[in-house]
Formats: C-alpha cells, structure tokens, sequence
C-alpha cells in the first residue's frame, strides 16, 4: 500500500507543479535556515569522539592553598591544570588505558633554507597515547613507540599543513625535522584533521585549530622546556632554576585519561583520592581532598564554549521551520479539499478513511523530504556564510547525524503542514461528491 | 442479498428536517436485478447511499448478504465497499489523471492484491467490457459510453456480489444507453445482483422487479413489461 500511496502522491505533486513548487519551497526556507543554526548548536554539543566521548577524561586536582580557592569567586573550583609533579605521578596510575600528560611550547624550526626560513610553530609534548585517545587520523606512519616515549627518542609527529610546507605533502615518515638545535625522525603524518574545538586544551584559544607538531613529553626534562600557555601558581616563592620549576606548585600541565570502560570511573577516582591523602601527608594539598575528572562535553559545558545566542538562534530557526510549516496548512488545506471528488469515488471503491488518510500524510511527507533536501542544499550555503565570521568556521560542516536531524526536521514539518489538511479530507463522507462530480 | 426494514434517514440543518428515506422497507434477492425509479427528491440516491455504505441511517435494519451492518466501523464498511459492492454513477466518477488501466485498478489496490492477479482482473474486465485496446488511454480520450464501460469494468474486476447503479445511463444517448443495458443484463445473467436507480422508465423495464420510491417509502411494486425499447 505504501508504495501505491507514494504513486499518488507523486501524480498529485505532477498534477500542479507551481504548487508544488510553493509547498517544497517553503519546507525549504525553514530547513535552510533551521539546518545551518541547529549545526551550528551541534558543533558545539556533538558527540567529540565517537563511542568513547564518557570515557575520555580530563583529569583536574586541587592543589591549591589553603589561603582561598583556585578561583577565590568560588570556593568549589579546582586549578585548571596539573603541576608537572602530580602530572609525572598520575602517570603511576593502572587505572586508565591511555593517558598523558601534555602542553605546548614554541620552537624554532629550521626548515632547508631552499624550502622555507626558520619560524617558529606551537609544539605539543605529550605521550603516545594522545593520538589514541583523541582518534587522531594519519595519512602516513602513525604515532611513536613506547619505547619512544620512555627514552624519549627524538620523533617528531608532524601534521598535514605541516608536511606540506616542509615536504610537499608527500610521505614523509623518516624524513627530519629540525627542532631548535636537534633533528627529530618523522614517524607520522597526520591526514587533515580540523575537530570544532581545540579537544587537548579547551581552556585556551578553544575554536583554534590543533597544534602542527607533537614530540615526546619526556623531552622536557633533557630540554629544559616550559609550556608557552597559561601557568598559575599560589607560592610566591621565587623560582630560580628549571629543577626548582618542576618541582613546584604551579600548575602548566593538561592531564587526560580513556577510561578501559564505565566501571573504571570509581576504580580512578579512588585511585585520585589515595593519591592525594599520599600526597596531605607530605605536606602536600592542603585543602579538602578535591579533584574532577571531567568529559569533554562537560567541559564545553563549564567553560561557557558555546558563543552566546548560538543557542538562542537554534531555537528561534527551529521556531522559523514550525511557522513555514503552519503557512502552508492553509495552502494544503485547499489542494487536497479540491480533490474531495476523487476521494469520494475512491471511499466508495473501497478505501477506508485511514487509506485516505495515509495516502494525504505521505504526500505531504514527500513534500517535507523534497524541501527538506533543497534546505539542506541551501543550508551548506548559509553555513559558509557564517564560517567566514568564526575562527573554528572550517569546523562548520553538515556531518552524517547532522543530515539525519535535518531529514527528521523535515519528516516533522511536512508532518506539521499536513496532518490537519489530511485528517479534513479523510473525514469527508464518502458519499459527499459522487453525484456532482 | 439486501434487506431493509423501516430505513430512516433525516438530513437535518439549523432550521429544516428533511426526511429522506421514511420507513423503507424492501427486500433485493440474489442474482436479481431491480430497477428503482421515483421523482427527483424522492430519495433514490439516499437509498443507493445508504445500500452502498456510503451514508449512514438513522434508525431500521439493514442486513447486506445477510449480515447486519447498521454497525460497523469505517474499516469494515470499506471492506465491504471494496469486496462485496460494486458502484456505477452517472457520471461514471473516473479518475481523470488515470489511465483506463489504472482506473480498473483503484479497488483492487485498496484489496492488497497482488500484482500479477490485479494484472488478470484488469485484462479480463476489459475484454468483457469491450476495452482491451484502450488501456492507456485517459478518460478524457474516451467517449461518455467508452467511459461508463470503463466503470463497469472497475465494477466487474471487482467481482462483486452486487452492483449500485445511479442513473447509470443518464448521460448517455440512446445508443450508449442500449450497450450499456445490454452489458449490465450479462452481468446480472451470470449471478450478480443488480439495484439501479433510474429516471429512464425503459431502462427500468429492463429489470426483473421495478420498484417505486416516493417521499422515502416504496410505495410500489409491479413486474415488468414484455416489450422493450431500452
């Protein structure tokens, strides 16, 4: 029966095409423009890693002074980062299946003068595991050993941009690149990769894109290297050398962790909380034991990441989509009560008021899905409009859940604009117009 | 076949009551074929209406092939509209976007047959009725006689117990009309019954019984004459 509904359906869309094109249009218009709000809402509340998002944690202690909180506004809040020390000791943890520690730093890089001068990029020290909790694509090779990280060996994981320039974007894994006076062996060439928000930091620049370069984290201490980000400290104690920096209480580093599974979040959180009575009686976090292990969409959530009224205009584009809806109810109205005639004969042949009934929705279903089709060509449109006000704008894109709200959204509106023009005519009586026709 | 017993049917607006059927009783049995004439407003149709489904009835009993149906829901009422019913109208109710074939087809789709028997059904109503080269043709292509055989072939794909025929040779010519009649009495001579409502009192000899309709009631009963020019 559905597919001798969509037969009528399609032979009465025929029939008038102006019309047609009238009711298609107007889906249209509401689905462009509620399509382009409603991802842009959902850049910023989608799923960041698929499958893992609720085991993927950043992890935040409170090792902060007694005098006031992180934040003195808010008693509760925790500092943002780690200290190097508590980050090096977290890493004792079995609890996490992949974990790091990471920042970044700037470094010279002393490209072959023929291809390109010295400049000086954003480079990230983290352990391996970061490619894999972050589901990081490569083009070439892949992320560095374990050994690697222990020794630490002198990798380099460099991205698509950057191979590129350096390059001339071809496979360039055991090539090398010169990082201030050492030369690190390329052992991965990240594909393009442009997540909505900068995931490994979300605190700061969190619409940038992610950093060009990634070398081992235990290249801090050989190399004596400082993050280039935020760092806070409670102390005031002066600090002298680079030995007196790591073993102090500022805070610099950016810990994550992928939980093995759900259960695993009680086993960590014990983990923190022995760590930190550990640590009170060395003298140690001198506050009341604290600490967060936060999601990312928690995260994005506490920073306010989502740009003011973005939510606002999803609602007010949703609320655009549901009045075009109601405009065409009148027009619908009118196209399916000039065909009571046929519906007569047809309730006469043997149709029941459900048929009828059926047959009307899936026209205007078919309606939805037409306009929401050419919505959601015009909305590629409207999102490219709006990329060139964001930073993250690249990021901006329709992916496949994306398409599948906006088949939804049209499936509702067309549903909107017909259910009343549809419940009409299949309450018509049968024998209405079967004299006069 | 049809059995109706004190049939009330009142149509009602803010200030008038018009009693469209009152009190009709009437009896069609199988296989016969029954004429039913009467003055415009005497409630020909509201009767057929009421026989075919299509309207409801205030009061009385109504039993079709022996079951009562003064109270079935809308599914079942088209049920029987679609399998046990045939309709043929004046104005023949083709569906002008449809072609030949596709008009043939509308009660069979609403039957969920599938489609290699809708496929037999269609061939062999329209050979009966004379059809078989003008499948693809639209009503529109079609003279008005062309048009009510393609109805009749809607009809007999059907294969119903029992044909509702309003007026059904009102917009046809004499010629047209005599076809028409002769279709119908093959039909009704292979088993199936046939009410007929009608203005055409030679086409209502035609049938086995005539009866009269009047102010809602039948008011008269007679047997048909032996000559006819219908």
């Amino acid at each position: 029966m559905l597919s001798y509904h969509l037969q009528n359906a399609l032979r009465s869309l025929r029939r008038n095409p102006i019309l047609t094109a009238l009711l298609v249009g107007g889906i249209a218009l509401g689905i462009s423009v509620s399509t382009a709000f409603v991802a842009l809402r959902h850049m910023y509340q989608q799923d960041f890693l698929p499958g893992k998002s609720h085991r993927v944690l950043f992890v935040r202690l409170d090792s902060w002074t007694t005098d006031h909180a992180f934040n003195p506004e808010d008693p509760d809040s925790v500092p943002d980062q780690l200290t190097y020390r508590d980050a090096r000791a977290l890493l004792r943890s079995p609890v996490p299946r992949h974990q790091t520690p990471t920042f970044i730093t700037r470094m010279f890089v002393h490209p072959d003068p023929k291809v390109s001068r010295p400049y000086q990029p954003d480079v990230r020290l983290c352990f391996s595991d970061l490619f894999d909790i972050f589901g990081m694509p490569f083009r070439f090779g892949g992320p560095w050993s374990k050994e690697a990280d222990a020794k630490p060996e002198q990798v380099i994981v460099i991205d698509d941009a950057t191979n590129q320039k350096l390059f001339g974007g071809g496979n360039s894994v055991g090539r090398t690149v010169r990082l201030e006076d050492r030369d690190f062996r390329v052992v991965g060439v990240l594909a393009p990769w442009r997540p909505p928000l900068r995931l490994f930091e979300l605190e700061r620049n969190p619409a940038g894109p992610p950093e060009p370069m990634y070398i081992p984290f235990n290249f801090v201490e050989p190399l004596q290297i400082s993050s280039s980000g935020n760092s806070a400290g409670w102390q005031g104690v002066p600090i002298r050398t680079f030995e007196e920096w790591l073993a102090s209480e500022s805070v610099w580093v950016q810990y994550w962790v992928e939980l093995p599974d759900d259960a695993a979040a009680g086993a960590y959180s014990d983990w923190l909380r022995a760590y930190i009575q550990e640590q009170k009686k060395l003298g140690r976090f001198p506050r009341p034991i604290r600490f967060r292990i936060t999601t990312i969409a928690e995260m994005v959530e506490e920073l306010h990441l989502m740009p003011d009224g973005v939510k606002a205009m999803s609602v007010v584009s949703l609320l655009f989509l549901a009045v075009c809806s109601v405009n065409l109810v009148g027009i619908l109205l009118g196209k399916f009560l000039a065909r009571v005639p046929e519906v007569s004969v047809r309730r006469a042949l043997g149709a029941s008021r459900a048929q009828i009934f059926w047959q009307h929705v899936i026209e205007c279903e078919l309606i939805g899905v037409l306009g929401g089709a050419l919505g959601v060509l015009a909305s590629l449109g409207i999102l490219h409009l709006l990329a060139q006000y964001m930073r993250n704008g690249e990021a901006l894109r329709l992916d496949g859940e994306m398409l599948l709200i906006s088949l939804f959204l049209s499936l509702v509106a067309g549903l909107v604009a017909g259910l009343y023009p549809a419940w009409r005519i299949c309450s018509v009586p049968p024998a209405m117009q079967l004299k006069v026709q | 076949m049809l059995e109706m017993s004190h049939i009330k049917k009142v149509y009602r607006t803010e200030s008038i009551e018009t009693h469209a059927l009152e009190d009709l009783t009437l009896t069609v049995g199988a296989g016969e074929f029954v004429s039913v004439t009467g003055p415009s407003g005497s409630g020909k149709t509201t009767f057929l209406n009421v026989a075919g489904l299509l309207d409801t009835f205030d009061s009385g009993r109504y039993l079709l092939d022996g079951k009562d149906v003064s109270r079935l829901s809308d599914k079942e009422m088209s049920q029987i509209r679609n399998r046990t019913l045939g309709f043929i109208f004046q104005s023949f109710n083709l569906i002008p976007d449809l072609g030949v074939m596709d008009n043939v087809d509308v009660p069979l789709r609403y039957r969920g047959l599938p489609a290699g028997e809708r496929r037999k059904r269609i061939d062999r109503a329209l050979e009966m009725v004379g059809l078989s080269a003008r499948k693809k043709h639209l009503p529109s292509q079609l003279s008005g006689g062309q048009q009510q055989r393609v109805a009749i072939a809607r009809v007999l794909a059907g294969e119903p117990k029992l044909i509702l025929a309003d007026e059904p040779t009102g917009n046809l010519d004499s010629a047209m009309t005599r076809e028409i009649m002769d279709l119908l009495e093959r039909i009704n001579a292979e088993g199936t019954t046939i009410v007929m409502v009608t203005h055409n009192p030679e086409c209502a000899e035609r049938a086995h019984r005539q009866l009269h309709v009047f102010d809602g009631r039948v008011i008269d009963v007679e047997r048909p004459r032996v000559t006819l020019t219908c």
